[in-house]
């Protein structure tokens, strides 16, 4: 399940959604992504996600389908929030539920890598000295590449 | 304020740090390269003729930061405990900017180190790039930030060397509308523009006649927009990636009636 939010969402309780009345699944892997009150620049105040309502659910979509073809997993919820968010907010979570640990474990890291540099997101912070936009991080496509062989 | 390297005489000499305490010394430096929108994207997508830029510079700006005392004469040879090179490329400036940070334990600074890893790391980048860009330019080169040591922390003013920020005044609510469907009775396209890219053009949404692009493509669009306003020239700028009925698209995807054509900069969710 896929799902694009302006609301703040529970980690917890959306794990035990995905959870609830299964007794074949094994593992769960999740991963939430929070704003940090530092980024680019120290004193970052708040964060505004921007995004491209339409494209953003299929390229989400297109990188869940990649991952469940890759690994067998049982279940999966990617939620990814825009809107003006602040230091300590979630902003993105990634469950994975799977029979074995490691399907869970590589198929979560490949859906962060895929979504940081596929999904069409812009963030923009606002901190003390003024607003700007986030550059892309090289870091973020090296890790990508990890998983194209 | 005196000159350490010079001694009484004013002939030059290396300063005995052998009473010196030991501390643990770490400096910070950053430089950046200037280069062609064209030399960046290819450097982001890894289309260089002499393979991994990224990978290579780094590993000549920790070789080099390890040979300081090498090429610098009055340098102390450093038993350095760290030293990490990244890199930032910067679309907006069409740039790459640099930094290294050095770390040790020991009874002198490692400002130098740091700062001949950036350089050796800029100059890397221009080896690797030169066959197809020759007008790159390295340069800021500077120290960010040290510490340790009896001459005591130092930081240079953030303010002084962040770049101007892009101030857009209020904040969007985070989502762009659907753009409003052609109302000319002409075939047409709907282009958008998202993110940054909207901010620095100051424009979010435009539609074009078909018959007005100089070939039914997303390249014609770019000419075709160019043609009617000149900010549409930023689209050549920096690295702006392109979607048609958002899917991922370049300069030969072809355009039909009716089309929705974005352009955005590289994405930053997560």
């Amino acid at each position: 399940m896929i799902r694009v939010q302006q609301a703040p969402f529970d980690a917890g309780a959306e794990q035990r959604a995905l959870l609830a009345g299964r007794s074949d699944i094994g593992a769960v892997v999740s991963f939430t992504g929070l704003v940090r009150d530092f980024n680019e620049r120290p004193e970052v105040n708040a964060l505004t996600l921007e995004h491209y309502p339409g494209m953003t659910e299929a390229a989400l979509g297109e990188i869940v389908a990649e991952a469940e073809s890759r690994w067998p997993l049982q279940g999966l919820r990617v939620i990814h929030r825009v809107g003006r968010m602040t230091p300590g907010d979630p902003i993105v979570l990634v469950v994975v539920a799977s029979a074995h640990r490691r399907a869970a474990f590589e198929a979560c890291d490949f859906i962060m890598d895929y979504l940081k540099t596929r999904a069409p997101f812009w963030k923009k912070e606002h901190s003390a000295s003024g607003d700007y936009w986030v550059a892309e991080r090289e870091s973020d496509h090296r890790d990508a590449g990890r998983w194209e062989s | 304020m005196t000159l350490t390297h010079l001694n009484p005489r004013g002939e030059a000499h290396m300063v005995d740090v052998a009473d010196k305490a030991e501390s643990r010394r770490e400096a910070t430096a950053s430089g950046r390269i200037q280069m062609k929108p064209e030399t960046l994207a290819l450097l982001a997508e890894g289309g260089m003729p002499k393979g991994d830029v990224l990978a290579t510079a780094r590993i000549a700006g920790i070789q080099a930061a390890k040979r300081t005392h090498e090429l610098i004469p009055l340098c102390h040879a450093l038993p350095l405990s760290k030293v990490s090179v990244d890199f930032r490329l910067d679309e907006a400036a069409s740039s790459v900017e640099v930094t290294a940070t050095c770390r040790l334990n020991g009874r002198t600074g490692v400002e130098m180190e740091a700062l001949t890893a950036v350089s050796v790391a800029c100059l890397t980048l221009y080896d690797m790039c030169k066959a197809v860009d020759k007008d790159m330019e390295i340069g800021g080169i500077h120290l960010d930030a040290k510490s340790g040591g009896k001459s005591g922390d130092y930081r240079r003013d953030a303010l002084a060397s962040a770049p101007p920020p892009i101030v857009t005044g209020g904040s969007s609510a985070g989502e762009v509308s659907v753009g409003p469907r052609c109302d000319i009775a002409v075939p047409c396209v709907r282009v958008k523009c998202l993110a940054e890219l909207r901010e620095r053009l100051g424009i979010s949404e435009i539609s074009l006649p078909l018959d007005s692009l100089p070939s039914a493509d997303v390249g014609g669009l770019k000419a075709a927009l160019r043609q009617h306003d000149e900010r549409f020239a930023g689209l050549s700028e920096g690295r702006v990636l392109c979607a048609v009925n958002q899917v991922m698209a370049n300069e030969t995807t072809p355009l039909t009636n009716d089309d929705e054509v974005a352009f955005f900069p590289p994405v930053t969710g997560g």
